[in-house]
C-alpha cells in the first residue's frame, strides 16, 4: 500500500485581482466599530436608555451578476435571456425561472434604452437617505421586451402628470458620477410624449404633493 | 390521521413606540406568560417541550440571537428552541412551524414568542432597515421603502378594481377606531382618538394613493401564544380552547415587478395573474387553508378575521385574495362596510397593524391571539367593552404577510 504525501496545497481557483478600485465614501465617515456613545436616565430614575453606535462597510460581491452592474458604469442596461424558452429579464437572472428549463444558464443581451410605465406612485416620504429628494415619482417600468418590471425614479415631469403605459427612455448620470448601482440611471418621458390635460385626479395629487415641496425646503 | 392542533392561550405586552412602554424583551415575554397563567391556571412552563421564537430583524434588536436571552430568562434551559424569520410573515411562519411540530406528534406543548423593538432607531432609519428586505441590489435607494412599493401596487389595483381613496380610507379609520377599545393597542395608548375617513384623506402624503393614516405603526412589543395537542388542551383549558383547522403558507417574488409573468403563477392561475396588483401567495395559502378546514364559501363560513393591514390598501387587496369579493364587487363590498363590526365579516376587531401596532416578529402572534380571544369568549375580559366582540363567533381567519406579498400565511381557527 502506497501513501501519497501532498507537500504543496493545490490551488483550486484563481483569485481575481482588483486593479480598478474607487471609493467615494465621505472622508469624515470612519469605521470605528462598536461603541457605547451615551446614555439617558428618566427623571423618576426608573429607566435608562443607552446609545450604541456602529458603522460597518459591507462588500456586496456581485459575482455572476457583475456584468449588469459593470454595464451601468458604461451607460448600458444588460439583460439576460433563456436560450431554451426565450424569456428575457431586467433585473437579470443567471438561471431560467421556468421550472421546465431546469435552471438553464441564461445568456447576456444588451437592452434598448426604452421602457414603458407599468405602474407608478409619488412618494412624499422615504428612507432617511432619500428625504431631501422628495417628492419622488417611482415607476415600475418594463425595459425592452423584458418579462418583468424594474423599479426606478421618473424625472423630468411634474408628479401629477405621470401615466400608466407612458413611454420612457433610460437616462444615465454623467459618467464621472456613476457608481455601478441602479441609482446611476433614471427614467424620463420618451421624446414626443406630452402630458394629458389636468383632471380631478391630477388636481388631487397636486394638492397632496404641494406640502411635500414646502416641507423639503425646511429640511437642513 | 394527523393530530389536531389547538390553541389554549396567549397574551401580548402593550404595544408602544418610543418613550411609552418600558419592559425589556425578556421581561415582556415573562409578563405575557404570567398573563396566560392567570387565564389558564393549570398551564405551567414545565409542560413546554418546544419553544419557537418569532423575530424579524437583528437591525432593530442590535443583538444576534436575542431569543437566547429570552429563553434562559424564562428558565427553559434544556428545552429545544429555534427562531423563525420570514419578514412580516415571521409570526405566521412561527405559528405554522408550531402547528407542524404538534401535528407530527414530535411535540405536545409549544410556546411561540414573537417580538420586535423598532423604536431602537429613528422612524426614517427604521423604514430604511425594513427596505433591506427588498432586493437591495436592484431596489435600494431608488426612492424605495416599503410603503412606496405598496403604493405602486395599490395604485394600479385600485384603478383596475374601481376602488377609490375613500374606500380604502374607511379601513384606516375602522382599525384605529377598533383599537380605541383595546387597552394594549398602540393607537389607544399613544394617539388615542377616534378618527374619520376625512382624517385619513387629509393626513399627509406617504406615497400616492397612501396617506399617513393608511399606514400601520412602527412598534415595540412582545407576544406569546400557546399551541398544543388536543389532549393537553383538554387538560388545561377544556371549555375554551380553539382548534387550528386549516393552515396555508405560500410565496411570491421578492421584487414586485418580477411577478408579472412568473411561470409558477401562470401555470396555476393563468396569464396575467397576480399581475403587480394581486397577492397570489395570499390566494394560494388561503386555498390551502380552506381545503384543509373544509371551507367552501369563506364569506359565509368565516365569521371574522385578524389580517395583515400593513396598509389600508393591502387590507382591501387581501379581502380579494381571500375570496371574499372579486373584481366586479370589491368596490361595493368596501362601500357596504362588510368588514366593519356591523358587516358580514368584521376584520381586525383587535385593531390590526394600524391600530394595535406592528412589532414585526410579534404581529402574526398578536393577530392569532386576538382571533383566539374572540373564539374563546374572552373579548369582554381583554377589551374595554363588547363593542369589538364578534357575537357568536365560531370561525376566524388569521393572516400574516411579508415583503411585497412575498410570503403569506393563512390560518382557520375554530371554537372547540
Ligand atoms: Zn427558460
Amino acid at each position: 500500500m502506497s501513501v501519497t504525501i501532498i507537500r504543496k496545497k493545490k490551488k483550486f481557483s484563481d483569485q481575481p485581482n482588483f486593479s480598478v478600485k474607487k471609493m467615494y465614501r465621505p472622508s469624515d465617515v470612519k469605521e470605528t466599530g462598536l461603541a457605547f456613545i451615551g446614555h439617558e436616565i428618566s427623571d423618576d430614575g426608573k429607566v435608562m436608555n443607552q446609545f450604541l453606535h456602529y458603522d460597518q462597510l459591507y462588500t456586496i460581491r456581485h459575482g455572476w451578476n457583475s456584468k449588469f452592474f459593470k454595464g451601468l458604469l458604461e451607460g448600458k442596461i444588460w439583460g439576460t435571456r433563456c436560450p431554451k424558452c426565450g424569456d428575457i429579464w431586467v433585473p437579470i437572472r443567471t438561471h431560467c425561472w421556468n421550472l421546465d428549463c431546469d435552471l438553464e444558464i441564461t445568456e447576456w443581451i444588451e437592452m434598448p434604452l426604452t421602457a414603458k410605465v407599468h405602474t407608478w406612485t409619488i412618494a412624499g416620504w422615504s428612507g432617511r437617505s432619500s428625504l431631501k429628494r422628495l417628492p419622488i415619482i417611482l415607476v415600475y417600468a418594463v425595459i425592452g421586451d423584458s418579462k418583468v418590471a424594474i423599479a426606478n425614479e421618473l424625472h423630468g415631469i411634474d408628479p401629477w402628470d405621470v401615466e400608466f403605459q407612458m413611454p420612457l427612455k433610460v437616462v444615465f448620470k454623467p459618467k464621472e458620477e456613476r457608481v455601478g448601482a441602479v441609482t446611476d440611471f433614471h427614467f424620463e418621458p420618451a421624446e414626443g410624449w406630452t402630458p394629458s390635460p389636468m383632471n380631478p385626479e391630477k388636481e388631487r395629487i397636486k394638492k397632496l404633493v404641494e406640502p411635500v415641496y414646502e416641507w423639503v425646503k425646511t429640511m437642513k | 390521521m394527523t393530530r389536531r392542533v389547538c390553541i389554549v392561550g396567549g397574551a401580548t405586552t402593550p404595544f408602544d413606540y418610543g418613550p411609552t412602554g418600558f419592559e425589556s424583551i425578556e421581561g415582556g415575554a415573562a409578563e405575557c406568560i404570567r398573563e396566560v397563567q392567570r387565564d389558564i391556571p393549570n398551564f405551567s412552563l414545565i409542560d413546554v417541550d418546544l419553544m419557537i421564537y418569532s423575530h424579524f430583524s437583528v437591525h432593530f434588536g442590535h443583538q444576534l440571537c436575542s431569543e437566547w436571552i429570552i429563553h434562559d430568562h424564562l428558565g427553559l434551559v434544556g428545552v429545544p428552541h429555534y427562531r423563525v424569520e420570514n419578514g412580516g410573515n415571521t409570526g405566521g411562519s412561527a405559528l405554522y412551524a408550531a402547528a407542524l411540530a404538534v401535528k407530527s406528534g414530535q411535540h405536545d406543548v409549544v410556546g411561540v414568542i414573537g417580538w420586535e423593538t423598532m423604536d431602537s432607531v429613528s422612524q426614517s432609519q427604521g423604514s430604511e432597515f425594513i427596505a433591506l428586505a427588498s432586493d437591495i441590489r436592484y431596489e435600494l435607494l431608488v426612492g424605495g421603502i416599503y410603503p412606496i412599493y405598496y403604493a405602486a401596487m395599490a395604485n394600479k389595483w385600485m384603478k383596475d378594481n374601481n376602488v377609490n381613496e375613500e374606500d380604502v380610507a374607511s379601513i384606516g379609520a375602522k382599525n384605529r377606531n377598533h383599537a380605541m377599545d383595546n387597552p394594549k393597542a398602540q393607537w389607544y395608548r399613544n394617539e388615542h382618538k377616534y378618527i374619520t375617513v376625512d382624517d385619513v384623506m387629509n393626513s399627509r402624503l406617504i406615497s400616492y394613493p397612501i396617506k399617513k393614516y393608511d399606514c400601520c405603526l412602527m412598534s415595540r412589543g412582545v407576544a406569546f401564544l400557546l399551541v398544543c395537542s388536543e389532549e393537553y388542551a383538554k387538560k388545561v383549558n377544556p371549555d375554551h380552547y380553539c382548534t387550528l383547522d386549516g393552515l396555508g403558507l405560500s410565496s411570491c417574488t421578492i421584487r414586485a415587478g418580477d411577478r408579472l409573468n412568473f411561470p409558477g403563477w401562470t401555470k396555476r392561475y393563468g396569464e396575467g395573474y397576480p399581475e403587480m396588483t394581486e397577492f397570489g401567495a395570499c390566494r394560494a395559502s388561503a386555498e390551502m387553508a380552506y381545503k384543509m378546514a373544509d371551507i367552501k364559501n369563506p364569506l359565509k363560513e368565516i365569521d371574522f378575521g385578524e389580517i395583515h393591514d400593513a396598509f389600508s390598501t393591502s387590507e382591501a387587496q387581501i379581502y380579494k385574495a381571500l375570496g371574499l369579493a372579486d373584481t366586479e364587487n370589491i368596490a361595493q363590498f368596501l362601500r357596504d362596510e362588510q368588514t366593519h363590526m356591523h358587516g358580514e365579516i368584521p376584520m381586525n376587531p383587535g385593531g390590526g397593524l394600524m391600530g394595535y401596532g406592528h412589532p414585526v416578529g410579534a404581529t402574526g402572534i398578536m393577530s392569532s391571539i386576538e382571533c383566539f380571544y374572540q373564539l374563546a369568549g374572552m373579548i369582554p375580559k381583554k377589551h374595554l367593552s363588547k363593542k369589538t366582540e364578534v357575537p357568536n363567533a365560531n370561525c376566524g381567519i388569521v393572516n400574516s404577510h411579508a415583503g411585497t406579498g412575498t410570503s403569506i400565511s393563512n390560518f382557520i381557527m375554530r371554537r372547540h
